[in-house]
């Protein structure tokens, strides 16, 4: 679980261009069987990522909530914890912060509302995280399979919600929140869509990194995850550890929940950053938990989905083709990412 | 090949005198080397139908390794085995396996969630498609009955003890009908008294069924029980051989095992006279992994400035009592006093911070944190912390620990290198001067020189002294007597559950410890 | 009474898919490998039956194609996890996202299409008892197929000696080895067939249940199928009953709400989830879980 099982540091680089370039190779021979110019499609795809600001821009939205439900899944697995509930924390946080902007913050000001809501938010993730925590600690449930599962009673607390109590009567009759007042909404850089919450995932990152590296929490922290015995052994309370790790990720997981409500769409709808938190442990497990590899395996993630959209509208291919080159890219790197046998 | 065994199976007068003549097996001259240790030289043994032959010897003797070979798992470097009387190779097991040789081995081949038919089954190679339940039920209860041994077919593997787990693992090899040897590997060691009885019982039947049967033991009493023929087995060579006619001597077989060691008692300095207790432990049950009571209602002290050793036969308790002596494991019921301060129940923590330093057996497994440094492990439960900036200040731990005596002593690695890529020797290094670093009130060492050279053995008996000379209670765990005797003050022995002692090494002999550990305390 | 009888017809009728995928990985799982990526190959089979039926009329090889595709989707799975040993819950993913991506891509021409696929048919004579007729007895014929499997999977895993082989391999692939068994032969083979019974329960999904195809139509009931075997302890019988129950919490919904009562759906939904983690509490208070013992170690230490 430890930064040694870094997928990118076990291969030279040689071995590392040669991989990007046989993925690139194959997924041009099948845009060709597909009617396409290969050459054309990439360099589109490069165009509408990296190739002007918008581009940029809209690459950093999408990474954003990757970035913190991959370190909501890093945080648990210092301590050797498999969490898969970066889905259901982000929707809780999204929810809870829904909740705080439409009954308790509506009129606050920029400066005291936001922090009070991104609160709102990792308290949400937060109280998600504390039932397999619980059901870790007492009864000795596994995280992995609660988190799992809590992912889906997540969507469906959402959806009770939305389609209720939060569903806004202006929406004709769409399932969704009411708008957040415009002092709630995360500021963005002038004449663009790009929030101030890349930078905030990159903070959090930044401090999950510093604090495994260069605390003594964190030092404690990876003498959990290395060896439990040992760790008992030198007197830290091994239960307690597991837990707060537990719940700190999920109060991560909630923050990306806020910062897609308040950042990007204004308003929670059911299908609200669905998906992303799976796709934060497929970014995770690529960076093998380190917390700041997590920024660059994001930002790939999210590259490939911003390309697909521009596809569409470019080279009339359906959008879903990317997914295909999302699904082929993992599967390459899971297979060659670990040598096989023990 | 595999009818070369059948034809003893037809019992006629001539084929049961050729079989008395002819071993079922037969090895000669094996050798076996694993790098630099020659596990076995020149071992010559032999078992024919209708007879137990024991082979006895202390732990890493080569026993098992011996039995290894004649179950196929290893190829012998030199020697020839003979399966009734002609050369024939073992390797792999299921070369073995087709010349009718069944191995019952310590750590059981069973699949705990399936039922015992079920686990019978998968060594079963020659049935078809379906499983016919009833079929397999009777065939099992005949085989059973035939040796009185009790088992339910349709029970589940974790239901049952290490007892009744050993009965399935040996109707597993009756069942394969082609077995004519077994070897039984350690077998009594997970057996309760009263179960060893019906266990010696059952071997005798297997006896009289025609079965030739080897029987790897630490245990005398056992030999001398039931066995027709021994071997003695001591550092990888056979040392005796006897027969049941010559009789055996209990005596002569205990001096065979542990040999003529020199028991010096040279270094030994007695500790100051005005010893205070430190530690008390009453009434202390503790039970092992699979929850059976490994020790019942012991009590013994811990005394300042003073070594206690624990002898005894691994897996008698040793590996429990040191773990709930630290607080990882709980105990079913009595106190751990550490002056007057009930420690039963509190966590690891708290017997840290009370001055308990414990040293465990398995260090790679119990205290090695994979990719971090020497230095870094030293702070575990061992150099103080001093924090900088949330931080471990890592600059003044290092200067601490280069300037530490025993660090240097010892001959600990430099604190950079990775400990999961030290030598076993090395870890061991560490961890110990880890523990003398704190200069606690009570150390707990589990065999502390294990993967040691003999230079560094004499530098970490230096240090214990040293401890002791300041003081520290110390609790030393190891199945080498020579080393207990050398080291310890007083000696307690763990057997049969209980404590046996405390006895004085200056006044003891070694083989009276010696036959107190194989023969169970029956004093 | 008539509103038993609906809710419970409806109940096999919509989960019948998921207890195809769910009793596929009781077979995987029982040999040690959890393949979340039973979601792709359902998608898979969805699209590859409904392309089939579409384009030769026939579902019979709408089914058999289904399921084949589902199979090669849990093939990259098997070959990924077992022989380059990856991380087997990224991995199952990772084949979910594709298996989207794939069926997305390659189905978008078949959106909005109908086709005729397999009609519900009433069994003569067993139709016609009361109740029991209706609710089991007028359906089509993959969900019959169903039926018949869930006995057969039991059989196959308690009665025969592979299926002792199969069960072992999850637990202690070392005992199988010793026996002179290939513990990843053998879990490849299972996977495989798991990915088959995914396959055929999307095509029961598209030609059967919906009759069309639309992107994602699975909307993840690859992955409840997958969790449905943990609630199910791992059993067959069991994992069926899980699926029935999913299919019951959506049937009821439909049924009230065509009744005119007015109470949200959502609450409902979540009870299969909120029961499996309700009976791993449980499980775990007994001191043995059934999980086999290779799948603890993908889920990690205890």
């Amino acid at each position: 679980m430890l930064a040694k099982r870094v997928f990118f540091n076990k291969y030279s680089i040689g071995t590392k261009i040669t991989m990007a370039l046989g993925i690139c190779i194959v997924y041009g021979v099948f845009l060709y069987t597909q009617g396409a110019n290969p050459f054309l499609i990439y360099y589109e795809m490069f165009q509408a990522t990296f190739g002007n600001v918008y581009g940029i821009g809209e690459v950093a939205i999408k990474a954003t909530p990757f970035i913190l439900t991959a370190l909501a899944v890093a945080i648990p697995a210092r301590v050797g914890l498999i969490s898969v509930g970066g889905e259901g924390q982000l929707a809780c946080g999204a929810l809870s912060s829904t909740f705080a902007a439409v009954y308790i913050f509506k009129d606050m000001p920029s400066f005291i509302g936001i922090p009070m809501l991104l609160l709102a938010g990792a308290l949400g993730g937060a109280l998600w995280a504390v039932v397999p925590g619980i059901l870790k600690i007492v009864a000795r449930v596994n995280e992995t399979i609660t988190t799992l599962l809590l992912n889906y009673v997540a969507f469906f607390l959402v959806g009770y919600f939305i389609y209720g109590i939060l569903k806004s009567p202006d929406a004709y009759g769409w399932p969704f929140s009411p708008r957040f007042s415009d002092s709630l909404r995360l500021p963005t850089l002038e004449g663009t869509r790009i929030h101030i919450g890349i930078l905030i995932a990159v903070a959090v990152a930044i401090i999950v990194w510093y604090v495994t590296m260069y605390t003594h929490l964190g030092f404690r922290m990876r003498v959990v995850g290395g060896n439990v015995k040992a760790a008992k052994h030198s007197g830290i309370i091994v239960e307690r550890m597991q837990f707060v790790t537990l719940i700190v990720g999920g109060a991560v997981g909630g923050l990306a929940g806020v910062i897609e409500v308040s950042g990007i769409e204004g308003h929670l709808r059911p299908m609200t950053g669905v998906g992303y938190g799976y796709m934060g442990f497929l970014v995770a497990w690529m960076a093998g938990n380190h917390p700041l590899l997590i920024i660059p395996f994001a930002i790939l993630l999210a590259a490939i989905s911003v390309g697909g959209n521009a596809l569409e509208m470019h080279s009339g291919l359906n959008s879903s083709i990317v997914l295909i080159l999302m699904g082929f890219i993992l599967i390459v790197i899971l297979a060659i990412g670990k040598r096989g046998g023990k | 090949m595999r009818n070369a065994l059948k034809l003893n199976t037809t019992v006629g007068d001539t084929v049961k005198n050729e079989s008395m003549t002819t071993p079922l097996l037969e090895a000669r001259g094996i050798t076996i080397r694993f790098g630099d240790l020659v596990a076995n030289d020149k071992v010559n043994i032999s078992v024919k139908a209708g007879q137990i032959h024991a082979i006895l010897g202390e732990n890493g003797a080569g026993k098992s390794t011996l039995m290894k070979i004649l179950y196929g798992v290893y190829k012998q470097d030199e020697g020839t085995t003979f399966v009734a009387g002609e050369p024939a190779t073992l390797h792999p097991p299921a070369r073995a396996k087709s010349y009718g040789i069944g191995m019952v081995f310590q750590d059981f081949r069973l699949v705990p969630a399936l039922t015992v038919l079920e686990n019978i089954v998968l060594a079963m190679p020659r049935l078809g498609f379906w499983l016919n339940r009833k079929n397999l039920h009777d065939q099992i209860l005949e085989t059973a009955a035939r040796y009185h041994i009790m088992v339910d077919p349709d029970a589940y593997i974790w239901q049952l003890d290490l007892g009744q787990r050993q009965r399935v693992e040996i109707i597993k090899v009756l069942i394969a009908c082609d077995t004519r040897v077994i070897i039984f590997d350690e077998p009594t060691s997970v057996l309760t008294p009263q179960e060893v009885e019906s266990f010696l019982a059952m071997l005798k039947k297997l006896r009289t069924g025609g079965y030739g049967i080897l029987l790897i033991t630490h245990k005398i009493g056992e030999v001398i029980n039931c066995a027709d023929y021994v071997t003695v087995l001591r550092e990888g060579r056979v040392t005796y051989h006897a027969g049941r006619k010559n009789g055996f001597k209990e005596n002569e077989l205990v001096k065979q095992m542990i040999g003529e060691k020199e028991i010096s008692t040279v270094n030994k300095t007695k500790g100051r006279d005005s010893k205070k207790i430190v530690l008390r432990v009453e009434n202390f049950t503790v039970k092992c992994d699979k929850g059976r009571k490994i020790l019942q209602e012991i009590n013994f002290t811990l005394k300042s400035g003073e070594i206690t050793g624990i002898a005894g036969i691994s897996g008698n308790g040793q590996r429990e009592l040191v773990e709930a002596l630290f607080g990882l494991r709980t105990p079913v019921s009595g106190n751990i006093f550490l002056e007057n301060i009930n420690l039963v129940g509190s966590h690891p923590k708290k017997f840290l911070e009370s001055g308990i330093v414990y040293v465990p057996e398995d260090l790679i497994d119990e205290q090695v944190v994979p990719g971090l440094s020497i230095l870094e492990h030293m702070i575990l439960g061992g150099i103080p912390v001093t924090s900088k900036r949330f931080n471990v200040d890592w600059r003044k731990a290092h200067f601490d620990m280069v300037g530490l005596e025993e660090v240097q002593r010892l001959g600990v690695a430099s604190p950079e290198r990775r400990v999961d890529q030290l030598s076993g020797g090395n870890v061991q290094r560490m961890v110990l001067a880890r523990a003398m670093a704190r200069i606690p009130k009570v150390l707990l060492v589990s065999y502390p020189s294990k993967g040691l050279d003999i230079f560094t053995v004499r530098t970490v008996h230096g240090m214990l002294f040293s401890l002791k000379e300041k003081g520290v209670a110390i609790l030393v765990i190891s199945e080498d007597l020579t080393e207990l005797f050398s080291l310890s003050d007083t000696l307690i022995v763990l057997a049969n559950q209980r404590v046996h002692g405390p006895h004085d090494p200056d006044e003891t002999h070694p083989h009276a410890i010696g036959q107190i550990m194989l023969k169970g305390g029956e004093e | 009474m008539i509103f038993v009888t609906e809710v419970l017809t409806n109940a096999i009728r919509a989960g019948t898919a998921v207890g195809y995928v769910s009793v596929g990985e009781v077979i995987g799982q029982r040999s040690g490998v959890i393949n979340l990526g039973a979601e792709g190959s359902m998608l898979a089979g969805a699209l590859t039956a409904f392309a089939l039926t579409a384009w030769t009329g026939n579902p019979w090889y709408g089914v058999m194609c289904g399921g084949i595709s589902g199979a090669l989707m849990s093939l990259i799975h098997a070959f990924v996890v077992i022989t380059r040993n990856a991380n087997q819950l990224a991995t199952g993913l990772a084949i979910m996202f594709f298996g989207q991506g794939i069926t997305a891509y390659f189905g978008s021409s078949y959106v909005n299409l109908q086709i005729s696929g397999f009609e519900p048919i009433a069994l003569p004579f067993l139709s016609d008892i009361p109740i029991i007729g209706s609710i089991f007895f007028h359906h089509d014929i993959l969900t019959y197929l169903s039926m018949l499997m869930v006995p057969l999977v039991w059989v196959f895993l308690f009665s025969t000696k592979w299926g002792v082989i199969l069960r072992a391999t999850g637990e202690r692939d070392e005992v199988v080895y010793a026996h002179g068994k290939s513990p990843n032969c053998i879990r490849y083979m299972a996977v495989v067939v798991g990915g088959f019974f995914a396959g055929v329960g999307g095509a029961q999904l598209s030609i059967a249940f919906s009759h069309s195809w639309m992107e994602n139509i699975t909307q993840g009931r690859g992955l409840i199928g997958v969790i449905l075997v943990i609630f199910a302890s791992w059993r067959p019988e069991r994992a069926m009953l899980g699926a029935y129950l999913f299919g019951g919490s959506q049937a009821l919904i439909v049924s009230l709400q065509g009744r005119g009562y007015n109470f949200s759906s959502f609450l409902l939904f979540m009870i299969p989830y909120i029961l499996t983690i309700v009976v791993l509490v449980m499980v775990e208070r007994t001191g043995w879980n059934p999980m086999p013992e290779a799948l603890k170690k993908v889920f990690g230490r205890g």
